[in-house]
């Protein structure tokens, strides 16, 4: 019923309803401040912002998704992103040391794909081998204070990974100074890195693929049935199990691909996922616990807020404004800018 | 088509059923009466396989299923549509029937699927891209039955149709049923509106306190005097 | 002990059943009871008299007094405070600062100290606590990180990586006396807690940890319940992190890193949660243990962690209730045994 009226209704109906909303407020907001400071300070932050916000949105809808369909809050989260980013270097880098000796336009145009691809799989395989080797036993054992047991597991399984990183690999930073090795593009005089232009076109296809993939195919949708009713997905005939460890994979392979994807921007050293971990949650929790499309505007507008503190305020105090900023948005709306999709945010 | 042997089953120590047996045939209209929790919900949860039985046997289409879980149960041919529904809230209308065909590969079939439920329940039709947590109570118990169907069981296990719905509601859910018998569906009803029950369906089990205590033709069960006096009041 | 109850032979209490009565109300077993008098005698005997093994236990006695307050909070009312290293950091920041820029007696600091964590604790509760325990989780974390980005970035106040030199309790070089005051430090918060959970807020805490709405329905204020539980476990914390201060003598933002909420966390875990006792008990021979691989591996940094992320997966896995469960049962087994 509610729907059908809301189609009626006049457009301006709508969006001044959307505009006095928190979400609609914030993304004003934040577009307006994105616009201010583009004219105040250059053009840099809106590049800044849009080029790793596309990365934030895809490191934070893995670990919504993974919030909302399995109701695992991952604190391993930021170690795919590790993963992606070591995966890309260790592929990477040999290649573009053989391509300087041998320069072949071809190879030098495809060698970074690789890279980024390859650690999309590597990330959705250790996503497959967590779910099968941790969470599908302690599923089975018992499933008393799930959110708070799997949150132990995965600190767990986060530290034996740093740990086993550093161990192995040691701790000095592994790092490229750019994917393509070709000069900045000019547009409308804003210099723009091919790096990053490409970090921003790959974020783009693969939310676009995603959102495809989740709206218009059975296997995505079966994915968002599992998210909201688990005795009806196994009602209807979805295999609980195939679902699980592809959520997980997806997840992981997309945090993965987000840090092969910014190799260029931050180095890959033990506790690199540290950061990446931070921004995601913090994204989660700023639009709302499991919502997952949210999450994807939810990494622009963080990207926006880092960039302005780091320029404006300074560095140091990165860590400083940000949790100020969520500590007034619990006290107004703890269920999230934009409402949490999970049911109860209050405690049951 | 289906039988139930001595079937045991319950929730962790609690034992809700105790010796359950009875048999459908196919194209039966069969009803499952009796009081509140005497266990009917429980036979159909361990029929779906939403339940491990402790002991007994369920033998369906001459194989037996004992145990099997509920996605594989529903592969088979055995739908169910429980009493809480199990909707997916936050999808529309026809997420939800295109979900209930989830086994069914063929896009064709799927949309022929979708075409008959549309034509069964005109209302989900009207509201096809409503979300299911918008509904009325009403339109949520037939989005239920629709996904229930769309997957073309061969039995069709029903929970409580008429809880909580107007008196013309229920008939419209119970009028689409007799149209599912008539395409040759199997139904397994389960009811505390004994009445209306045991005049559409063809026979009853009565059950009480976990166990079959009379069982016969819905005809005869309207006669009984233990049902009479039990369940019509008279 | 409970043999001299069933033989009965005299009516006079015996003088030994008395102690184990008084134990009893402390919450201290008669092995534990042993356990403590080995500790405290451990000092004299070799190789335990060496000042570094003495390092190891003083630093074991501080590790487990931590577990005893974190498992206080997860073991009971089932929220994580993950930003536990962050509230241990402040209170020793607090009593240092106090003790260098206003020359005020550690003695007093580490008590002052110990009042900013709770504040801290206060707000952090009473912001997240009425959702659920996630939200507590991830907040505390946050504003730990927040605090530790502060004592990085504020070097004209707390010099930030360059170290604070704090001035120690003692004017002694030898690390006994301060092994004694920690041993004190970790009875006191162990009965103290007990005593909390033998109250009627200990029914309460563990009504809400079980089942949160029974526990409302049954007249519990879930919110005040959790906010008191959260704010006495960073009081505590503060406290403790004003030994660490006045202890090591120099303080830096390493002791807020969330790794050190790790590291305590695995031990309460992998003693047993919602025992008190059990992460206390496995603290020492853990320290001992890792201590000892380190000095061995120098080549192998952050061995130890991976060998409590390991264990703390293993434990959570396999055997959730710990060395505490693990200790019961053998306990009643050997009980049955002997009874035959």
């Amino acid at each position: 019923m509610k729907e059908e009226k809301l189609l009626k209704e006049p457009f301006l109906v709508v969006f001044k309803r959307w505009m006095m909303s928190a979400g609609g407020i914030t993304i004003t907001l934040a577009v307006v401040a994105a616009i201010i400071a583009t004219i105040d300070s250059g053009p840099f932050i809106i590049v800044n912002t849009v080029v790793t916000g596309g990365m934030w949105a895809l490191l934070s809808l893995g670990l919504s998704l993974v919030f909302g369909v399995m109701n695992i809050p991952n604190f391993a989260h930021g170690e795919f992103f590790l993963i992606g980013s070591m995966t890309a270097y260790f592929v990477f880098n040999p290649m573009r040391l053989y391509l300087n000796d041998n320069p072949s336009a071809f190879l030098s145009a495809i060698a970074p794909f690789l890279g980024i691809f390859l650690a999309f799989l590597v990330g959705a395989l250790m996503g497959i081998i967590m779910e099968k080797l941790i969470f599908s036993p302690l599923r089975k054992r018992s499933r008393d204070q799930w959110v708070m047991n799997s949150f132990l597991l995965t600190v767990g399984i986060s530290v034996v990974i740093i740990n086993n990183i550093q161990l192995i690999w040691g701790a000095n930073f592994k790092g490229i100074p750019s994917y393509w090795n070709v000069d900045p593009l000019e547009f409308l005089g804003v210099r723009l890195s091919v790096d990053r232009l490409a970090a921003l076109l790959l974020s783009v296809i693969t939310l676009a693929i995603f959102w495809y993939f989740m709206r218009r195919t059975q296997t995505g949708r079966a994915v968002r049935a599992v998210a909201q009713d688990e005795t009806g997905a196994l009602l209807v005939g979805i295999n609980l199990n195939k679902i699980l460890s592809l959520t997980m994979a997806l997840s992981a392979g997309l945090a993965a691909m987000a840090g092969a994807s910014l190799l260029f921007m931050f180095p890959a050293y033990p506790t690199a996922g540290l950061k990446p971990l931070y921004v995601a949650w913090y994204v989660v929790i700023l639009v709302g616990l499991g919502n997952v499309s949210a999450a994807v505007i939810g990494g622009f507008i963080v990207a926006l807020l880092q960039t302005l503190t780091s320029y404006y305020i300074g560095t140091g105090w990165e860590d400083v404004i940000p949790t100020a900023v969520i500590i007034i948005m619990l006290i107004f709306k703890p269920s999230g800018l934009f409402g949490s999709v999970v049911k109860g945010v209050h405690e049951q | 088509m289906l039988e139930i042997k001595n079937i045991n089953a319950g929730y962790g120590y609690l034992q809700v059923l105790w010796d359950v047996s009875f048999k459908i045939s196919k194209g039966e209209f069969i009803a499952l009466v009796g009081p509140n929790g005497a266990g009917k919900s429980t036979t159909l949860k361990t029929i779906a396989g939403l339940i491990k039985p402790k002991s007994g046997d369920i033998i369906f289409d001459g194989k037996n299923i004992t145990g099997t879980p509920a996605n594989l149960t529903n592969r088979m041919g055995i739908s169910f549509v429980s009493e809480s529904l199990n909707l997916f809230t936050n999808m529309s209308i026809y997420e939800n029937l295109l979900l209930g065909a989830f086994i069914i590969e063929d896009k064709q079939k799927q949309l022929e699927n979708i075409d008959f439920v549309f034509d069964l329940f005109p209302r989900l039709k009207a509201r096809r891209n409503q979300l299911a947590g918008t509904l009325s109570g009403g339109e949520r118990k037939m989005l239920a039955i629709a996904r229930g169907i769309m997957s073309n069981p061969s039995l069709l296990m029903v929970d409580e149709p008429s809880l909580g719905l107007a008196p013309r509601l229920t008939l419209d859910v119970f009028d689409a049923l007799e149209v599912l018998r008539q395409s040759g569906m199997t139904i397994l009803l389960v009811e505390q509106n004994v009445n209306t029950t045991l005049h559409i369906t063809d026979r009853g089990y009565v059950l009480e306190q976990g166990q079959v205590i009379l069982e016969g033709p819905s005809r005869e069960l309207l006669e009984n005097d233990h049902v009479k006096k039990a369940f019509l009041g008279i | 002990m409970k043999d001299n109850a069933y033989t009965g032979t005299t009516n006079k209490i015996s003088i030994s059943d008395q102690i184990t009565a008084a134990l009893g109300s402390l919450g201290i077993t008669p092995i534990g009871l042993l356990l403590i008098i080995v500790l405290l005698i451990l000092p004299f005997i070799p190789p335990f008299n060496q000042e570094h093994i003495l390092r190891w236990l003083v630093s074991a006695a501080l590790l487990a007094a931590q577990a005893i307050a974190f498992d206080f909070t997860t073991g009971y009312i089932n929220v994580v405070n993950f930003g536990f290293a962050a509230f241990l950091g402040l209170g020793a920041y607090t009593s240092g600062l106090l003790a260098v820029n206003l020359g005020l007696s550690p003695w007093i600091g580490i008590f002052v100290g110990a009042i900013p964590a709770a504040l801290v604790g206060l707000l952090t509760g009473l912001l997240t606590l009425k959702l659920r325990g996630i939200f507590a989780a991830v907040m505390a974390w946050f504003i730990g990180l927040a605090m530790l980005g502060l004592t990085r970035n504020l070097v004209d106040i707390t010099r930030g990586p360059m170290g604070l030199s704090t001035p120690t309790l003692l004017d002694t070089s030898s690390n006994r006396p301060y092994f004694y005051i920690i041993v004190a430090m970790m009875l006191f918060t162990y009965i103290v807690l007990r005593k909390v959970i033998h109250s009627r807020y200990g029914l309460a805490f563990r009504a809400i940890g079980q089942n949160m709405d029974a526990a409302r329905a049954s007249g519990i204020n879930p919110t005040y319940y959790r906010v008191f539980n959260f704010t006495l476990q960073c009081l505590i914390a503060g406290w403790l992190g004003g030994f660490y201060a006045h202890y090591f003598g120099i303080l830096t933002p390493q002791i807020m890193l969330t790794s050190r909420t790790v590291e305590v966390l695995a031990i309460a875990y992998i003693g047993g949660r919602g025992s008190l006792w059990g992460g206390a008990v496995i603290a020492f021979p853990f320290i001992f243990l890792i201590e000892g691989l380190r000095s061995n591996l120098t080549a192998l940094p952050g061995l130890h962690l991976v060998i409590y992320g390991l264990l703390l997966v293993l434990v959570m896995i396999f055997y959730p209730g710990g060395f505490a469960e693990f200790y019961n049962k053998a306990s009643n087994w050997v009980k049955t045994a002997m009874r035959k």
